[in-house]
C-alpha cells in the first residue's frame, strides 16, 4: 500500500484518497467546512490548506488526492497563518449570536474558530444582514450566519436529487435560497440542518427545545422502514428531542428521511396508551390482574394471533414460543403494511433510502417463519395484536381483542383490553432489514407510565395460569 | 521524657490569669466599638460584591436573557430552569425562567457564565420565606436590589 507522510506520522492509504481523509485515519484533523465526505469535493472555504512538500503554494487538503511519498505539513507557519486568516475572513459578517443559536455547542465554525481563529475581531464595519424566506415546515432559515460552503446546494443536487437551493447573486452579497424563495419540497431535508457548518439552516421542529451540549446520545437504528438506517437518539430527561443520522456506508450513509427522524414523535404523543386499559379491567387497573383476564378474553374456539413486524426479533420469538405452549390452537400471522406483505414485495420507494415497507423487521417475521396475515379482515373468536407502534392495523372483527404494545387512542377503540409494551425508543432488541443485516436497537429511555417489556407481560399471563392450575 | 513543671502554691489558684483575662474583657466592654446591631434598624452594610438574592437585568422593560442556557449548564446546584420560546421583538427569550432558591447554593457562576449580563446577584439577604420558594420570573424581572 502506498504510504504518505503527515506531520512526520507515516499513513497508509488506498489511491484517490484524499488528504482529509488520510489525515483522519492517523487520527490528525484538518478543519473542513464545504468539505463533506459524502458530498463532491468543491474547496471553496479554503479552511483546509497544508503545506505539501515541493508544492509551491499551500493546498486544499479535500481536493488533493494522496501520493506515494508526498509529505504533508499542517502544522507549518504558512498553514498555520492561512487557517487564521480564513477564519478571520468567514467570520467578517457572521453574527455573534450564538447564545441565541441552536447550532451553538455542535457547530464546524465555533469549533474550528476556537482551534484556529484568533480570539479578536479587527473589522469595525457593520455585519450584513438579510432577510430570510421561509423554507417550509422542516427548515429554519437564518441567512446572517451562511459562511457560503454551498454543502445545502450540493446535497440537494446529489443526494436528494432535486435541486432546489441556489446562490444568487456573487461575492459579498451572495445570498443561498431556494429557487424563487419556494418552499422545500424534498422529503430529505431534515439533512439540510445535519450538513449545514454554521446554524443558518436549523430544525424548526426542535428550534429553541435545548442545547446541543445538554443532550445524551444513544446509538440505534432508525424503525422508519425495512431500510433500517443508523440513527443516533438524543434524549436529556427521559424525552427525546430529536434523531440524527449516523455515518453507515453500506445502508444509509450520511443520510436520513424526514419520516425517520421524526418518527420518535409518536413514542411522546399524550395520546399514546401508556396505562392498562379496557372493558376487561376494574376501574383502576394493576398488572396483577392481567393475567386472568388475557386468558379469559383469548380463550375462543377460533384464536388469532397478530405479530405486528415493528416488533424486534426477540419480542416475536417469545411471542412464537408462548403461544407455542399456551395458545397451541392459535394461528400466529405478521402484518405491517398494507400492500406489502413477503419481502418479496418490498422495495425502495425513491431513489435515495426509503423503503415500501414502513415497519423495520419484516425480513426477521419472515425468518422466523410467520407467514404474512394475507386477508383484509380479521375474523376470529379472539384476537391478540401485538404491535410496536408503527404496523398499520388491520380491520378486525371479533368479540375479544387484546392489544399488546404501542397504541394510540383512537386506533385502539374497539379493543377490550390493551396492555401497554414499549416503543422503539425504550427497548434494546435487534432487527433485521431488507439486506439481511442484523442490528441493535437500544434503549434511549426509560419506559413511561405502566409499559413493560413484551417478554414480561408473556410471562405475567404464563405465571397466572399455573397459580390458578395449582389452586384447583 | 517530658519536663513537667509542678505549679507553686499560689500559681494553683490562677488569679493572675483571671485578672488578666477580665482585664480584656472589661477593657473591650469600656473603649471598644460594640459589635451587635439593632438588626431591623440598624442595617449592616454589604461588599457590592455579595451574593444574595437573584435578579434578572431587564433595560427599557425588556430582560436581557436570551434563553441561551448556559447559566443552567454551569450550575452546579441545578437550580435554573428555563424554557425558551419566540417572540415578536425577540428572537429568543425565556418563556419561564425558574430558579429553585432552596437548591441554590449561591456560588454565583450563573452571573460569571452570563453572556449577556442577565442574571445577577444583588445584595439583598433578608430572603427567608414561609413556603418552599422558586423564583418564577416575573418575579426575577422586577430589578429589586439594582446593582450598580
Amino acid at each position: 500500500m502506498p504510504k504518505c507522510t503527515i506531520d512526520g506520522k507515516e499513513i497508509e492509504f488506498s489511491a484517490g484518497e484524499n488528504l482529509v481523509k488520510v489525515a483522519k485515519k492517523g487520527g490528525i484533523e484538518i478543519p473542513v467546512f464545504c468539505y463533506h465526505p459524502g458530498l463532491s469535493v468543491v474547496a471553496q472555504c479554503r479552511m483546509c490548506l497544508v503545506e505539501i512538500e515541493k508544492m509551491p503554494k499551500l493546498q486544499t487538503a479535500c481536493s488533493t488526492p494522496a501520493a506515494d511519498g508526498m509529505i504533508v505539513r499542517t502544522q507549518a507557519d504558512s498553514a498555520v497563518k492561512a487557517r487564521a486568516a480564513t477564519m478571520e475572513f468567514l467570520l467578517l459578517n457572521h453574527p455573534l449570536d450564538c447564545p441565541i443559536c441552536d447550532k451553538a455547542g455542535e457547530c464546524d465554525l465555533q469549533d474550528n474558530s476556537f482551534g484556529h481563529g484568533s480570539p479578536s475581531m479587527r473589522s469595525t464595519e457593520e455585519r450584513r444582514t438579510y432577510v430570510d424566506v421561509d423554507m417550509g415546515p422542516v427548515i429554519q432559515k437564518n441567512m446572517n450566519r451562511c459562511i457560503h460552503c454551498t454543502r445545502c446546494i450540493r446535497f440537494g443536487e446529489e443526494v436528494a436529487g432535486i435541486h432546489e437551493m441556489v446562490a444568487v447573486k456573487r461575492g459579498n452579497n451572495l445570498d443561498i435560497t431556494t429557487i424563487d424563495g419556494k418552499q422545500l419540497k424534498t422529503e430529505y431535508a431534515g439533512n439540510y440542518s445535519d450538513i449545514c457548518p454554521t446554524g443558518s439552516l436549523t430544525l424548526k421542529d426542535f428550534r429553541f427545545q435545548k442545547r446541543a451540549w445538554m443532550l445524551k446520545k444513544t446509538d440505534t437504528v432508525c424503525e422508519g422502514c425495512s431500510k433500517g438506517c443508523n440513527m443516533e437518539i438524543q434524549q436529556e430527561g427521559n424525552k427525546v428531542y430529536r434523531c440524527v443520522p449516523r455515518e453507515n456506508l453500506e445502508i444509509n450513509r450520511y443520510w436520513m428521511c424526514d419520516e425517520g427522524r421524526f418518527n420518535y414523535h409518536y413514542t411522546q404523543d399524550p395520546l399514546r396508551i401508556t396505562r392498562l386499559k379496557g372493558s376487561a379491567f376494574s376501574p383502576t387497573p394493576h398488572w396483577d390482574e392481567v393475567g386472568m383476564a388475557f386468558k379469559k378474553l383469548a380463550n375462543g374456539a377460533t384464536v388469532q394471533i397478530l405479530i405486528g413486524t415493528d416488533l424486534t426479533l426477540e419480542e416475536m420469538q417469545a411471542i412464537i414460543d408462548f403461544a407455542k405452549t399456551q395458545l397451541p390452537e392459535a394461528k400466529l400471522f405478521h402484518f405491517g403494511t398494507p400492500g406489502v406483505r413477503r419481502t418479496t414485495e418490498d422495495g425502495p420507494l425513491d431513489q435515495i433510502l426509503k423503503m415500501k415497507s414502513k415497519t423495520a423487521n419484516l425480513n426477521g417475521a419472515e425468518l422466523l417463519g410467520l407467514s404474512p396475515l394475507e386477508t383484509e379482515i380479521v375474523k376470529a373468536e379472539s384476537v391478540v395484536v401485538f404491535r410496536g407502534g408503527r404496523a398499520a392495523l388491520p380491520k378486525i372483527d371479533s368479540k375479544n381483542i387484546i392489544g399488546v404494545g404501542v397504541f394510540k387512542e383512537s386506533e385502539a377503540s374497539g379493543f377490550n383490553m390493551i396492555l401497554p409494551s414499549l416503543a422503539f425508543t425504550e427497548k434494546n432488541g435487534t432487527i433485521v432489514n431488507h439486506q439481511g443485516k442484523s442490528q441493535l436497537l437500544k434503549r434511549a429511555v426509560l419506559p413511561v407510565g405502566q409499559c413493560k417489556p413484551l417478554p414480561e407481560i408473556l410471562m405475567l399471563v404464563l405465571n397466572a395460569k399455573k397459580r390458578e392450575g395449582a389452586g384447583t | 521524657m517530658l519536663a513537667t513543671r509542678k505549679p507553686g502554691f499560689l500559681n494553683r489558684f490562677y488569679l493572675v490569669e483571671i485578672i488578666q483575662g477580665l482585664a480584656i474583657t472589661l477593657r473591650n466592654l469600656l473603649f471598644h466599638k460594640k459589635v451587635t446591631l439593632q438588626f431591623p434598624e440598624q442595617r449592616r452594610d454589604y461588599s457590592p460584591r455579595y451574593r444574595g438574592q437573584h435578579y434578572i437585568k431587564a433595560v427599557n422593560g425588556v430582560e436581557n436573557c436570551t434563553a441561551c442556557m448556559l447559566c443552567p449548564t454551569v450550575c452546579p446546584a441545578e437550580c435554573i430552569h428555563i424554557v425558551a420560546g419566540e417572540r415578536e421583538d425577540k428572537e429568543k427569550y425565556p418563556v419561564k425562567f425558574e430558579i429553585d432558591v432552596l437548591r441554590c447554593c449561591f456560588c454565583g457562576m450563573c452571573e460569571e457564565a452570563c453572556p449577556k449580563d442577565a442574571i445577577k446577584l444583588s445584595n439583598i439577604y433578608e430572603m427567608s420565606q414561609e413556603k418552599r420558594s422558586v423564583y418564577v420570573k416575573d418575579f426575577l424581572v422586577e430589578q429589586r436590589g439594582n446593582k450598580p
